[in-house]
């Protein structure tokens, strides 16, 4: 890819930041990106599985032959049952 | 009095059923439900009509306001009148009262926008570009004020933003970007008048407690905050 910083990998977070935010496809502005050597780690939270898919394709495609470890979680959207904050 | 509250739900056809069947049981929770912006993905009217199935016809009030996403296609005007036409009362820069448990609920609401926190933030000077940034929340905080000053009367006030009006919520998210995330100038009206609580979105890395300068208590309910389809607050009557 152009963006190829091997000295200054800030660069190229960076980049995948932007890149998750900006691209249709993913549109996702509180995932974490971490690197650590040719691997690259996510984290955060998103509303689907079909959108944590979808980080690792957009990584993939910016960086190709990094090992992308997607540990992105899907949101909770169960009933929060009894837990009811008092607030006096 | 029981309030339910969730933000930047981001809804689009691949989220569609994913909140209904907790809101089924709402009115079993909660006597109101408030939805702190970021409704859709990309501000598409096509997601907007997901979040009105999603949250329409439900057996409690339902009060929101808009997030930055949904105003990334340009086309938040129709999202605040398709779901207007759903029921859901959508506020930016205005307030209503709803008789809700045998009380008087007030929400004052608005988007609100970034510029930080005191001693720290954006000010209206030099490049255009700079004073429209500033001057965006100085303009929405100040409809802001005037709304919360409708609220005179009712039992309960509540603020619902979508930009937190404090620091305290954003702790997790890293502190270059709380300019991004926020302002005080929000929060100045939610003290002045003394709001019961104020309830936000946007910071997904952020905690749900903290307090205003004055005390009021300030809730991040962002869903990849609270874990859950929405967090219930409960007021004494």
């Amino acid at each position: 890819m152009s963006h190829e910083h091997p000295d200054h990998p800030q660069y190229v977070v960076a980049h995948l930041h932007r890149a998750l935010a900006e691209d249709p496809r993913t549109a996702e502005q509180g995932v974490r990106v971490t690197i650590r050597g040719t691997d690259v780690y996510l984290t955060g939270e998103v509303a689907s599985a079909a959108r944590r898919d979808a980080l690792t394709t957009v990584v993939q495609e910016q960086l190709p032959g990094v090992t992308v470890h997607n540990d992105v979680h899907v949101v909770d959207s169960r009933d929060p049952g009894t837990s009811v904050e008092e607030l006096r | 009095m029981r309030i339910a509250a969730v933000g930047d739900v981001h809804l689009a056809e691949d989220a569609r059923g994913h909140l209904r069947p907790a809101l089924e049981h709402l009115h079993e929770h909660a006597d109101v439900l408030l939805l702190a912006g970021d409704l859709t993905r990309h501000g598409t009217v096509d997601e907007a009509r997901v979040v009105a199935d999603e949250f329409g016809d439900l057996p409690v009030p339902v009060v929101g306001v808009l997030g930055n996403h949904d105003y990334h296609s340009d086309a938040e005007d129709e999202i605040t009148e398709l779901l207007r036409d759903r029921g859901i009362v959508v506020l930016e820069g205005e307030s209503v009262v709803l008789d809700v448990d045998g009380a008087r609920l007030g929400v004052a609401g608005t988007k609100g926008f970034g510029g930080g926190f005191a001693g720290k933030c954006a000010s209206a000077f030099g490049e255009p570009e700079m004073k429209k940034f500033a001057g965006h929340t100085v303009e929405l905080a100040d409809r802001f004020r005037g709304a919360v000053a409708e609220l005179d009367g009712a039992d309960v006030r509540l603020a619902l933003l979508h930009y937190s009006p404090i620091s305290d919520t954003l702790r997790g998210e890293p502190a270059e970007i709380y300019p991004f995330l926020g302002s005080y100038l929000l929060g100045e009206p939610i003290d002045e008048f003394h709001l019961d609580l104020a309830v936000h979105g946007h910071a997904h890395a952020g905690c749900e407690r903290g307090t205003t300068p004055g005390g009021v208590r300030v809730r991040n309910v962002a869903q990849p905050v609270i874990r859950t389809a929405y967090a219930v607050y409960r007021f004494e009557n």
